[in-house]
Order: C-alpha cells, then structure tokens, then sequence
C-alpha cells in the first residue's frame, strides 16, 4: 500500500509541477489595452507546422500506450518524447493564439482558444 | 468568362461579414466552440457512466468493493462540497469580469484554482486508502475509469484555470475582453456536474 | 497571395512546395489532403478486398491460412469506414461547405489541420500491427471477448484501437469545427432555410459524428483497459459482460452508418437539379427528413443485435423501419427532382443516378433486415454482407465519384474528361453488381461471413465466382479513373468558374478559389444564389420551385439552348 501512496504522491506533485509551469509561461506577456475599432475585414490565420507537430506528438504518445510491457502504465521511450513534443506544441499553440489576438485589430474579437 | 455581373456589397455589408465571421454576431466563435465540445465530453461519460450501469444491472451478488476495499463515502462528500463552492467561485469570478473588476477575478479565479487542485489532492488520497486497485473485479474497474477520467478532467480544467489566473494577472482580461474565462468557467462548471452525478451515483445510490 | 496581416513574411519569399502544403490552414487545400489520403487507404483496403475474393472465388484454401484472411477482412472494414469513406467526404465537406456558405474559411482553421494530420498517422498505426506480429483480425465490430487479451494477445489489436481512438478524435475536433462555422459563418442573406442541402448533411453528419463518436472512444478506452490493465469490463472470465462491448459500438456504429451516408446524399442533392435544370423538389421536406434521420439513428443500435437474445425487439424493429421513411421521403424528393427535367448524362449525373439505383436496392435489404424473423435467419451472412455493400458502396462510394467528378473542375481549374468518366462508371456500375448481388442469394441459402473457405457441395462456389469476377471489375475500373485524374492535372481542358451551370456559391468564384475564396459575393435570396443571379434580376424569391423554367429564361434564350450541349 505504501507503494502506490508513493506512486500517487508523486502524481500528485508531478501535477503541480505541472500547473506551476504552466502559470510561468502563461505569464508572459504585458498588459493589453482595448483599443474598440471596428473590424476592418477578413483576416485569416497564417501558415503553422503546430498541427503537423502535435498530430506526432499525440501519436507517440498512443503508440506508448500501445507498446507497453509488462506491468507499465505506457512505454516511456515513445510516450515521454510524445508527451514533450505534445505539450511544446500546445504551449506554442496558445502562445501563438495570444499573440495573434492582440496583433490583429483589437477589441471584441475573440481571445478564446487558438484557431 | 462569366457573363454575370455581381454587385459589390456595399461597405457595412462586408464588415457584417467580417464580424459575422469573428462571431462577434451572438456567441463568441470561441465559446460556441467550447459548448460544442462540452457536448462531446458529455456523450463520452455518458458511455462510461452506461457501463456502470450495465455492469451493475448485471452483476450477480452485492455490489460493492471487493473484499478488503471500502469506498470513503464522507471524504467523497467532502470532496463534493469543495468541488461545488469551486464552482461558486468561478462563477464570482466571471461576474466579476464582467463588470470590469479584474481584482476580483484574479481573487476568485485563484480561490477556484485552489479548490480545484485540494479536490485533485482528495482524490489521490482516496485512491491510496481505499485497498483495490483497478484489477480487483468489475465494481473496482468502472469506478476507477469513472473517477479516475473525471480527475483527468479535473486536471485539464485546471490547466486552464492556471492560465486564466496567470494572464489575469498580467491584466489580459477586460470587460469587453474575456472570452477565455467565460470558455473555462464552462468547462469547470460541466466537470462539476459530471462530479454530482458521480458522487450521486457510485458513493450515494450505489 | 494570402491576405493575411499575421505572417508578414507569408508569401514575400518562396516557400517550398512540402513545406506549404505541411503547414498550411487553408480549408481547400486541407480538403485536397483529406481527399488525397483517404483515395490512398482506399486503394490499400481495396487490395486487401481483392485478397479477400481471390481467396473466396473457389473452395479450399488458396493462399491465405485463416489468421491472415481474419486481418485482411478486420483492416478492410476499418480502413474502408473510418480511413476511407468517412474522411473523403469531410474532405469534400472541408474544401466545399465555406465556400457554398460564402465564407473565407473554417471557424478553426489550424484545428481543421490538426484534425487531418491525426488521420494518417492514426491509419499508420492501424496499419503497422501488420509489422509487429500481425493486426487487428477479430472484424471490423471488435466484439468482445475475442479482443481480449486472452484471444488476441498481440500488440495488433492495441493498435488498432490507439488508432482508432485518435481518428475518432480527429473526427470530433472536425464537427466542432463544421457546426461553428455553419452556425456562424454564413454570409449574409444566408438564413438556415437558403444553405445548399450538402451543407444540411454535413451539418447533420457533424451532430451525429460529435454525439456518437465519443462512445466509441470510451468503449475503446474500456477494451484497452480490459486488455492491458486487468479491467473487467467485457471478458466473462473476470465477470465482465461482453453484450456491453456490443451496446457501446453499436451506440455509435448505427449513427456512423448514417454519418457515412449522409454527405454522399447531400451530394446527390447538390448534382441532380444542376443536371436535371430544375430545383430541388422538396427542399424542405428535405431539410427535416435529414434532421429526422439524424434524431432516430440514436434509437435503432440494437438492430445489430437481434440475436443475442437480450434485446427488446418490437422497439428497435419499429424504429428501425420508421428510419425507412424520411429516407423514402428523400428518395421521392430526388426522383421529383429529376421528372420532366432536362437531363444531362455528364458523369457526375450517371454516379448520381447509380447512387439512386443502388441505394434503393441497399434500402430495401435494410428494411427486410429490420425485421427480425428475416434477421434471425441471415444475421452473420453474406446477406448482411451484400446489404451493407449496397449502402456503404452503392450508396456513399458512388456518391463520392460523383462528388469527384462534379467538383474536380472547381479545385483544379480542369474538367476531367467525359469520355473516360463514362468507361469508369459503367464498368464500375456492371462490376459493382456482379460483385455484391450474388451475396443476397449468398446469405439467403446460408454462406456465413468472416469465413476463408467453404465446402464445395455447399452450392455456394458459382456466385462466389461472379462475385469475384465482379470485384476485380471495380478494381480495373479504377484504371481510367487513374489515367483520367493524372492527364487532366498535366493538361486537361480548363475549366472556368462555373462549368456545370451551377446554383450555389462555390460557383460564384474563380476555379480554383483564391485563398480568401471570395472577391464579391452575390446577393443571396434563395437556396439558388447562382441561379438567380444568372438567370433572375436578383429578386427575393422565396419559393423556387414555384417559378416555371420559362420565365426564368428571359434576356439570353438563345444562351440557355446552347449550354446543355457544351456540358456533356
């Protein structure tokens, strides 16, 4: 039993570590002011090789999963790069988003999700 | 070489369409993007809720943890209690915004962040005292998915709840601008509900 | 170029050509790629198809022993369904749904890219248990407890399902991305009532796909349980219940079905008044008997489970053939369509019409499978096989060559050629019935499905023949299929904006669209934008299929004589 209340504990601060990554990144970035001009007209996203990454990192990482032995949760040599290559991606994903947001014309578009 | 004339729209028409096409007509593109999606994660615990269902219409004997195990009904209520004032402060969190106090969203949303990761810590504490793991028969397996695909979720919401603090923090939001907040406090009040009628479910009704 | 304000950079130097269709979020070009990649898979599980009838031609084992022949049929069924049919025409959705609506582009273009990009790789994996031990062999359906670990303990099986589970998600992430933007992004003038009926299918097809899909997800998350981590969800030797892995799939196997039909019948909605120089009959009626279909594919699943004893089948019996009547509605809507119309045997109104003929036939076998004493009597029989051929093949595959043909020219510039198209289809059509008819007799007299080999005093070895005979038909008919794409892409006949006369947006632009599609959009007042500003003053018309041919044709006569001729 003591094992697995290791094996959660550390779960549990591998999650923080994760949410405390995220805050430091999330937190670039300055104060935005609204600037309400009226759109000027279609804008439309430029091109990005975040899809093409993450689609790879996504399936390596199913492929850990899917090329497990024995007793583990997945194989670490594809789910952990997968899961790198996954994060990276989303991290650059919703930075691009943010950035895109407050590049193009201001005020009531959406600052939601990426694209 | 076409033989038709088109009229051009006149100037207001096309940036009807601009705005139409930022969803700036309605609801935002990005919340009708997340309600979308909300639906799709309902249908998935619907899937997982029906195998509880089916395992326990089917299960011959009484159903329950196995011998040894036990599940802590009172931690589980406890965890409900934060789960649902986390909501409640979420939801403070979007007035707040929404009437352009961006103090008080910063407050509210690091409150709701807290809760949220005191459920996750529960959570993972209950795993470890309840004697079953996930291989221990069919009551352990479905209530290892159902709890532990919640906790994932609660986990993901939680990311984004990280974010909306950190660029509350950096005074991102605004009233007219703070569409990923109303996006995030959707999605955590649909984890909420996902975790009533779990809670409901699997440690009251059993 | 791109008009974008984002990328500066974008389009001042040059790009290379992998790197530009890699990184691009352009709609069309997406749907090129979905398009591209799904003929791909077609072609691998087509082989494997024709692995499958050489095999079955005559008694005794030829060349595949049974676990072979198992995986040849289970990667058949998956990659035909979810790596084939389902992504082409998303693909055709993709490339034409923002333009029929008159706008830039989908509501989340780097997701629409995020979501193709998983298929390949999502279809690489299911391949790949072919290198590691073998791949997934226990049918396309996956029934519990053969995929236990217990009977298919190799890695093929764990593939399949990652596979497939990342496919799934891709197909989610798309509906999202379909809904949004039909919900929002219609130009103005376009209200719900005035969308092309392709645009209805594929927002139907979305709904069903973003509800129905994430079932399959968590039943495939369960069988990975069960399979890797001790669960108990389907094997009865840890007291799981197998009859529920069966609820689960065919929750949402039955609204996949629909999902798969759906877009291939918007298709033919959009050809059959183009070639008949009439509207729609019943728009509609049309509309709601789509919606209906849709509501009721989420209470039919159990029809696939007649047998097994544990099913209420009065219910899904009547659901089952309730479902048969906003589907005739639709039949009489385009047969409607098509009387007293002007017709055109272009290509893409013979596969229509083909569409027409063959799913009529797949409905039928349907209803009398709605029934269950027949059910009882040919479930798991090349009865079911033949009904299901006739829709998924007759029905969706021919709506997709349709689909080809009619919108090749938009996203080339090119019209491929007639001659060639009409070779393709009339072998394709002779080959197809030869092929898959005999298999109503087939299972009637008993032949099993999923089986390598038969007794020769079965009487089942002259229609196994034929039926073969017939498969390597469609395969040759692909030939001039190839040739006719390839020449028409290195120097084929140009096309112009609007080779077909048409009645909706896509239309309306240049072929191929520039990236923002479009310049200048007509004033939309109908379901027929393109038709009214053609032929019609632009007035408001509410109510097409009220007006008369005759009137309509009122500057140009001697133009609308001499149309039909140039488009045949």
């Amino acid at each position: 039993m003591t094992d697995m209340a290791a094996g959660f504990a550390l779960l549990g601060i591998g999650m923080l570590v994760v949410l405390g990554v995220v805050f430091v990144i999330a937190s670039r970035g300055g104060p935005v002011r609204d600037t309400p001009k009226p759109p000027r007209g279609v804008h439309m996203p430029g091109p990005s090789y975040l899809p093409v990454v993450m689609s790879l990192g996504a399936a390596l990482i199913g492929a850990g999963f899917a090329f497990r032995v024995d007793d583990q949760l997945a194989n670490p040599f594809l789910a952990i790069p997968g899961l790198l290559v996954f994060v990276a991606g989303a991290v650059a994903w919703v930075r691009a988003a943010n950035h895109e947001w407050r590049e193009v014309e201001h005020g009531a578009h959406d600052d939601g999700p990426a694209h | 070489m076409s033989t038709r004339t088109m009229q051009a729209h006149p100037s207001g028409e096309h940036e009807a369409a601009a705005a139409v096409a930022h969803g700036q007509s309605g609801m935002p593109m990005a919340l009708v993007g997340m309600l979308l999606f909300i639906a799709s994660e309902v249908m998935f615990f619907g899937g997982l809720f029906a195998t509880y269902f089916n395992a326990r219409a089917g299960f011959a004997g009484t159903w329950g943890p196995p011998e040894g195990g036990h599940i802590d009904l009172p931690l589980a209520a406890v965890l409900t209690a934060i789960l649902v004032a986390s909501s409640f402060t979420m939801q403070f969190g979007v007035w707040a915004i929404r009437r352009g106090d961006t103090g008080k969203l910063k407050l509210w949303t690091g409150i709701t962040l807290g809760l949220g990761v005191l459920f996750l810590a529960g959570q993972l504490y209950d795993y470890t005292e309840l004697g079953f793991g996930l291989s221990d028969g069919v009551f352990s397996t479905v209530f290892y998915t159902l709890t532990g695909f919640h906790g994932a979720h609660v986990f993901g919401g939680a990311i984004g709840l990280t974010v909306v603090l950190a660029r509350a923090l950096r005074g991102q939001f605004s009233r007219r601008n703070h569409v990923a907040v109303e996006a995030v406090s959707m999605y955590w009040h649909f984890v909420d509900v996902v975790w009533i009628a779990l809670f409901l479910i699997i440690y009251f009704l059993q | 170029m791109a008009t974008t304000t984002l990328e500066p950079r974008a389009g001042s130097y040059h790009r290379s050509w992998v790197l530009d269709w890699l990184t691009t979020v352009d709609h069309k070009k997406i749907g090129i790629l979905y398009i591209v990649n799904s003929f791909l898979f077609f072609f691998a599980a087509g082989f494997l198809a024709l692995l499958i009838r050489s095999e079955l031609a005559v008694p005794g084992v030829q060349f595949l022993d049974q676990n072979t022949y198992n995986q040849a049929f289970t990667m058949h069924g998956t990659i035909m369904i979810f790596l084939f049919v389902v992504p082409v025409l998303a693909g055709f959705g993709n490339y034409i749904v923002p333009l029929q609506l008159g706008a830039p582009d989908m509501a989340f273009p780097r997701i629409n890219a995020l979501s193709f990009w998983l298929l390949p790789l999502g279809g690489l994996l299911i391949f790949s248990g072919y290198l590691f031990g073998g791949a997934a062999a226990e049918g396309w359906t996956g029934y519990a407890p053969l995929t236990s670990d217990r009977f298919s303990p190799g890695v093929g099986t764990d593939l399949w399902i990652i596979g497939l589970a990342l496919v799934g998600t891709a197909s989610i992430m798309g509906a999202i991305n379909f809904i949004a933007t039909i919900f929002k992004m219609r130009a103005p003038g376009m209200t719900l009532m005035r969308m092309p009926i392709f645009v209805w299918t594929i927002l139907v097809t979305a709904t069903l796909i973003l509800l129905a899909t994430p079932v399959l997800t968590a039943g495939l998350i369960a069988l990975f349980i069960d399979r890797n981590y001790g669960g108990s969800f389907f094997d009865p030797a840890v007291g799981g219940n197998p009859i529920l892995w069966q609820h689960i799939f065919w929750f949402f196997g039955h609204p996949e079905v629909y999902i798969v039909i759906l877009p291939a019948m918007g298709v033919v909605s959009e050809i059959l008044p183009v070639f008949s120089r009439k509207p729609l009959f019943g728009y509609k009626a049309f509309v709601f008997a789509t919606v209906a279909i849709g509501l009721l594919s989420f209470s039919v699943w159990a029809h696939h489970m007649f047998t097994t004893g544990t099913v209420f089948l009065p219910f899904f019996s009547f659901m089952t053939a309730l479902i048969a009547i906003p589907t005739g509605i639709k039949m009489f809507n385009w047969l409607g369509t098509l009387w007293r119309g002007k017709l055109i045997l272009a290509t893409p109104m013979l596969f229509s019409l083909g569409f027409l003929s063959m799913f009529l036939i797949g409905g039928i076998s349907g209803v009398m499978l709605a029934s269950p004493p027949i059910d009882f009597h040919v479930q798991d029989t090349y009865f079911v096989v033949a009904h299901l051929h006739y829709v998924f093949f007759g029905g969706s595959v021919f709506g997709v060559f349709a689909a080809t043909y009619y919108w090749f020219p938009k996203m080339t510039g090119r019209k491929l050629n007639e001659p060639l198209g009409k070779i393709h289809f009339w072998i394709h059509f002779i080959g197809f019935n030869l092929a898959f008819f005999p298999m109503h007799q087939l299972g009637l007299s008993g032949m099993p499905r999923r089986i390598g080999d038969y007794s020769p005093d079965a009487g089942w070895t002259i229609l196994n023949m034929v039926s073969t005979v017939g498969a390597f038909m469609i395969a040759v008919s692909i030939i001039p299929f190839l040739i006719n794409v390839v020449a028409t892409l290195i120097n084929g006949e140009p096309a112009g904006d609007d080779p077909w006369e048409g009645n909706t947006l896509e239309w309306a632009t240049t072929s191929p669209p520039p990236p923002h599609n479009f310049d200048r959009l007509p004033p939309i007042h109908s379901e027929r934008p393109l038709f009214f500003l053609t032929h019609g003053h632009g007035h408001a018309v509410e109510r097409p299929e009220d007006l008369v041919e005759e009137e309509i044709v009122d500057e140009k006569p001697g133009d609308v004589e001499r149309r039909p001729k140039d488009l045949v």
